[in-house]
């Protein structure tokens, strides 16, 4: 039980933690873990990109519901999305009208809706629900029912969303960072991004004939190497070397059949990106 | 119809359109561009938890009288709050089971909202209401019709907060919160009312030899390496990038007449510049 103790104005609960600031880089340090607990570990998050497959419509879309369909019955899987063409038009119109930075992270989740009720509705007859932010605690309901969870990424930061550590006026987190500290609480097996590319190349192989493809390579030297062009989030890469559930996570090309599958199989396919924190 | 394999229609095409957004020189070309101010004669001012509501009538009773008077006297502000004890004890339940950052921050979400609610009710004559943040597009109705919008300092992210590279308690709790909202609304500032006059080099709390530090910049805290600080570190680094909220200022609320000095400008506890 704990004690209550008086005696300096404050009531306090005696906990490890009692009169701390919590800002302390001392008591910080004595608070880490390497590894913490995982709610749900059997799971996948499985990210379907907006601009890379859902702007490109059934020729893109239908093999990946397929896919996905057929795969449900050996693999948990949570699916997210992101917004696409209209989410850089969301942002595009914004900027110009002078909008805050949360301010365009307050809207340019509505887009990404569009797409998870796209995929909710297609996956519908495979057990396809949109799984929202209030019923984050459900997950294992949903999942123990057989069911296919479909969520937008974009996290909930909205008007607190941070001054951007890139510059510029774009908010730095995203679907691709929303999506992989959904899967970073779930505590997931793996965390697969679907686009229209093999994976991560030296720079954006739809621009640059030179990229080089890579199959692994660490968050860290993509941060801090020369990288001009990603196919993923900068902050995805910031955010996975600080993560203590998720060691790495996969870029794969969503237009080549067997892909996603060999991937949840956990085969060498697309990039693999990895923590410096761990060992490989 | 499609262009490039992609449906397409007119008017789709922009600055971003087909871009990855994590091309640099995408982001650096717009980086030159201003923002409007959403509330811009508005305060944010954040009530600490363990600083003044964990002290309970003594500390808390006297406050929200200045600050009504300062309403009265018609400076307009959000009210938030901080967790304190409860917060760090749950907290700690939390490091004891080994729960990862993202459910310390929801843990840690409920404290704020008690106290803010605890606020509203203290408050509610004078027009205290409580502005949840789904709920914070009506903030210019809740301020013009003479309310004070009371909610918590706790940024919404929860499940979605990011692990830190050291440690496993959520880096963005109530300051941090209290900083981004100012820094959104483009508020006329952001007050911290805590029970030390400011600053120090270390905890006065703890450490006799602590020194006041009266002013000093974002910059200067970062490189000094100093242990502890009275505000959450990542304010400091938030105000370094900040476009808006390039000053903030921490007060001894349970010195009488620091909050309304405040807010007319004066210097009467720690300012700390980006």
């Amino acid at each position: 039980m704990s004690e209550l103790l008086t005696g300096d104005g404050r009531t306090h609960v005696n906990s490890g933690l009692m009169r701390e600031s919590l800002v302390s880089k001392k008591l910080i340090a004595e608070t880490d873990k390497k590894e913490v607990r995982r709610m749900v570990p059997d799971v996948n998050m499985v990210s379907i990109g907006g601009q890379s497959i859902m702007d490109r419509g059934r020729d893109a879309i239908l093999p990946i519901v397929d896919e996905i369909a057929k795969l449900k019955e050996s693999h948990k899987m949570v699916v997210g999305v992101g917004g696409g063409a209209r989410a850089r038009h969301t942002l595009s119109i914004g900027l110009g009208l002078g909008l805050p930075i949360g301010g365009l992270a307050r809207i340019v989740g509505g887009v990404e809706e569009n797409n998870r009720d796209i995929l909710q509705f297609l996956l519908a007859p495979h057990g396809g629900i949109t799984f929202v932010k209030d019923h984050f605690q459900d997950l294992q309901l949903f999942l123990n029912n057989g069911m296919i969870p479909i969520c937008i990424g974009q996290p909930p930061y909205h008007f607190w969303e941070p001054p951007s550590i890139e510059g510029g006026r774009l908010p730095d987190n995203g679907p691709d960072v929303g999506l992989f500290l959904m899967a970073e609480v779930i505590g997931v097996e793996s965390v697969i991004y679907v686009k229209d590319v093999d994976g991560i190349y030296t720079d954006n192989p739809k621009k640059n004939p030179e990229a080089k493809f890579l199959a692994e390579v660490s968050a860290k030297e993509l941060l801090e190497g020369d990288y001009p062009d990603l196919p993923v989030e900068r902050e995805l890469l910031r955010t996975l070397e600080n993560a203590r559930t998720i060691k790495s996570i996969r870029v794969i090309n969503g237009l080549e059949a067997g892909n996603l599958q060999a991937a949840l199989e956990g085969k060498p396919v697309g990039t693999l990106v990895y923590s410096s924190r761990y060992e490989k | 119809m499609k262009k490039d394999g992609k449906i397409w229609i007119a008017g789709i095409e922009n600055e971003l359109h087909g871009e990855t957004l994590s091309s640099v020189s995408l982001r650096e070309s717009l980086g030159k561009r201003e923002s409007i101010k959403v509330l811009p004669e508005v305060w944010v001012v954040k009530i600490g938890g363990q600083s003044i509501m964990d002290r309970g009538a003594e500390a808390v009773l006297p406050i929200l009288e200045e600050l009504v008077e300062a309403k009265k006297e018609g400076v307009n502000f959000i009210l938030c709050t901080g967790g304190g004890t409860r917060a760090r004890h749950v907290y700690s339940l939390g490091l004891d089971l080994d729960l990862p950052t993202g459910m310390l921050a929801r843990l840690g979400a409920s404290i704020p909202v008690q106290n803010a609610r605890m606020l509203q009710l203290l408050m509610a004559k004078h027009g205290g209401i409580m502005a949840y943040d789904e709920e914070f597009e009506k903030l210019p109705f809740f301020i013009n019709s003479g309310c004070i919008p009371i909610t918590t300092g706790m940024p919404p992210n929860e499940f979605w907060e990011k692990s830190s590279a050291e440690g496993i308690i959520p880096a963005n709790r109530t300051d941090a919160g209290v900083y981004l909202l100012g820094e959104f609304l483009g508020a006329k500032g952001v007050l911290y009312i805590k029970d030390e006059d400011g600053l120090y080099t270390d905890d006065p709390k703890k450490d006799p030899d602590a020194e006041f530090i009266a002013e000093t910049t974002a910059t200067e805290l970062i490189e000094n390496g100093q242990d502890d600080l009275i505000v959450e570190r990542v304010v400091i680094e938030y105000m370094q990038r900040a476009e808006n909220i390039k000053e903030i200022q921490i007060v001894n609320g349970t010195k009488r007449g620091n909050i309304k000095a405040a807010f007319n400008g004066g210097h009467v506890g720690t300012i700390i510049r980006a």
